[in-house]
């Protein structure tokens, strides 16, 4: 029963970080819900698939591998992409300002 | 028969969520407004590949899948590495 109520948690943060690919205004706040959809959705799939799986423990290890393996490349890849994009002249479009919240 | 296993089974109606999420997000790819946008989508796109291999893995029981998701991995990691150095050197 757990791994399919994991399933459900991941397609869900997988269609959220969808609508926030495509609804956000910037790179890097883009960047944010990508690294969101990405790895937590991703992982937590794996992890259904491999408490689900009825295979040998090499298997079940090798789904975990994987988990571990985007855990550890994701967040690489998007704080390169990140540095790269700032480096390449595109300024931040979203400005947030908390001093100008607590004192109008 | 692939088609009937995919749509019993609860994590079938996965893959065709996954599948839809990325052809939405193929619209960012194609009309992003900057290559960085672009490349966002791409790694996205790429990652629930990932995860579709995996279940495909899952569902068939053939679990030569998994060796091919995991090298579409590093695959992904290198070209989004290699595209964020090229971003940075063309600024």
């Amino acid at each position: 029963m757990i791994e399919y109520f994991l399933l459900l948690l991941g397609e869900s943060i997988m269609i959220f970080g969808t609508l926030g690919i495509l609804r956000f205004p910037d790179v890097y706040t883009r960047l944010h819900a990508a690294t969101k959809c990405d790895t937590g959705g991703a992982m937590t799939i794996l992890m259904a698939l491999a408490i689900a799986s009825e295979a040998s423990l090499l298997i079940k290890l090798k789904f975990l591998v994987l988990a571990f393996l985007i855990a550890l490349i994701n967040p690489m890849v998007s704080h390169a992409i990140a540095r790269g994009a700032y480096k390449y002249g595109i300024k931040p479009e979203v400005v947030v300002d908390m001093y100008a919240w607590d004192n109008p | 028969m692939v088609e009937e296993d995919l749509l019993v089974n609860p994590f079938g109606w996965g893959v065709l969520i996954l599948i839809a999420t990325s052809l939405i997000l193929s619209y960012r790819v194609l009309f992003g407004p900057t290559l960085a946008d672009r490349i966002v989508g791409i790694n996205t796109v790429t990652t629930k590949l990932v995860v579709i291999l995996a279940i495909f893995g899952f569902i068939m029981e053939e679990y030569f899948f998994l060796d091919l998701a995991i090298v579409l991995l590093m695959v992904n990691a290198v070209g989004g590495l290699i595209l964020a150095k090229y971003m940075e050197g063309a600024g």
